[in-house]
């Protein structure tokens, strides 16, 4: 046996995890080999005298009066009383990770819709052509006799129509007034709630994205 | 599954229980101590460990968990906290240079007093001192490791569970602190 793999099997009898089989190796090698075995009675003795140092030394163990006083110095320095179960929300929180991730994730989304919803109270028109529109404070107004081709979105504002429109008009936040005049080609949709505002929004980003 | 007495006193503790505590304390301040002194070689220190281990412990209690054993988590708490006062001392100061900002004070004289008198230490045998010299000198990462194994009397494997490391880098170092103890004692022997 070589001399280096006998030391590693020292060190593991030592540690009590050397298999039977190679102890009986180990032993033979120790028999032939001189400065291993002198080796491994040192390290014998020096792992006698660690486990040995249990109990010894003066500062190394209190006697009972110091141990007394240093209980007394813990039990007094410990945080005069716990507050029950005040952080029962707190725990719960950090054993449901994914949950509170989510739950955050939603509460900052809604957050920023409703801002959105609330910040949106300028009057803003959008269409295919606008040449013929008529805009007064926030009304606007499509004149008789006037055409409008394509379609017409209105938000925040009034739509008075009078003459005709050949594609959707769509009102949001605000009301639609048809004259008996008016002629509108295409469907017309009146949006109040945040959800269909919020529906409206998606369908027309995903539209968009479309073409 | 039984519970183990200390997580028994551990949850008691918990709803507010003092006396629990104080039981667990009982149960562990002084095999915490006489770790902590061999691993710091300083009562003041040791005591302070201690002290600041039931703090913690204390204070997480509620973050205990029931399938580490008890005894392990507080090892752990109280070993990090020895460590981390070992690492604070350096960079060490060699004792023999004399100190530029007191003068003819050298560094023996800066090291807190044990108020202990040298002849306790002469009560000791010559082995035990030895052997204690020994230990002291080890570097910190080989010293935890040998004060649990031969203090503590613990296992690889809860070893590797206290200082939160594989079990072949515990073994590797209680291989190389044995070799180191026994270089240093092998003129004495």
């Amino acid at each position: 046996m070589n001399c280096n793999v006998a030391i590693v099997w020292m060190h593991d009898y030592l540690d009590g995890e050397l298999p039977r089989d190679d102890m009986a190796a180990l032993k033979t090698h120790l028999i032939a080999c001189p400065s291993c075995r002198s080796r491994f009675e040192q390290l014998q003795q020096t792992e006698a005298m660690a486990f040995g140092m249990v109990g010894s030394g003066m500062d190394a163990v209190l006697d009972e009066k110091q141990s007394a006083l240093l209980t007394e110095r813990i039990m007094s320095q410990l945080p005069a009383k716990r507050a029950g179960k005040p952080n029962a929300f707190a725990a719960w929180i950090r054993k449901h990770p994914a949950v509170t991730v989510a739950a955050v994730f939603a509460f900052v989304m809604l957050g920023s819709f409703t801002t959105m919803w609330e910040q949106n109270t300028q009057l803003s028109v959008s269409g295919t052509d606008l040449a013929q529109v008529v805009i007064e404070g926030n009304t606007v107004t499509i004149p008789e006799g006037a055409r409008v081709k394509g379609d017409l979105t209105i938000e925040n504002g009034k739509a008075n129509v009078l003459g005709d429109v050949d594609g959707n008009v769509t009102v949001i936040d605000g009301q639609l007034y048809q004259a008996s005049t008016a002629h509108i080609a295409g469907q017309t949709k009146e949006i109040d709630q945040a959800l269909d505002w919020f529906w409206y929004k998606v369908t027309q980003s995903i539209s968009k994205l479309a073409y | 599954m039984v519970k183990s007495l200390e997580a028994r006193l551990a949850r008691l503790a918990l709803k507010g229980d003092q006396s629990a505590f104080a039981e667990i304390v009982s149960l562990y301040q002084d095999k915490l101590y006489h770790m902590a002194y061999r691993m710091l070689y300083n009562r003041q220190e040791a005591e302070d460990v201690v002290q600041d281990t039931f703090l913690r412990v204390y204070k997480n209690l509620d973050r205990y968990d029931d399938t580490m054993k008890f005894s392990t988590w507080i090892y752990r708490i109280a070993t990090n906290l020895c460590i981390d006062r070992l690492r604070k001392r350096k960079p060490s100061y060699s004792l023999d240079a004399e100190s530029s900002e007191h003068e003819g004070l050298d560094g023996y004289s800066m090291i807190p007093s044990d108020n202990r008198t040298p002849e306790s230490e002469t009560l000791l045998s010559e082995t035990q001192r030895i052997i204690h010299q020994a230990i002291e000198t080890l570097p910190a990462k080989y010293k935890s490791v040998m004060v649990l194994r031969y203090l503590q009397d613990m296992s690889l494997q809860e070893i590797g569970d206290v200082l939160d490391m594989p079990v072949t880098t515990i073994k590797t170092r209680v291989h190389r602190g044995r070799e180191f103890l026994r270089k240093k004692l092998e003129h004495k022997l």
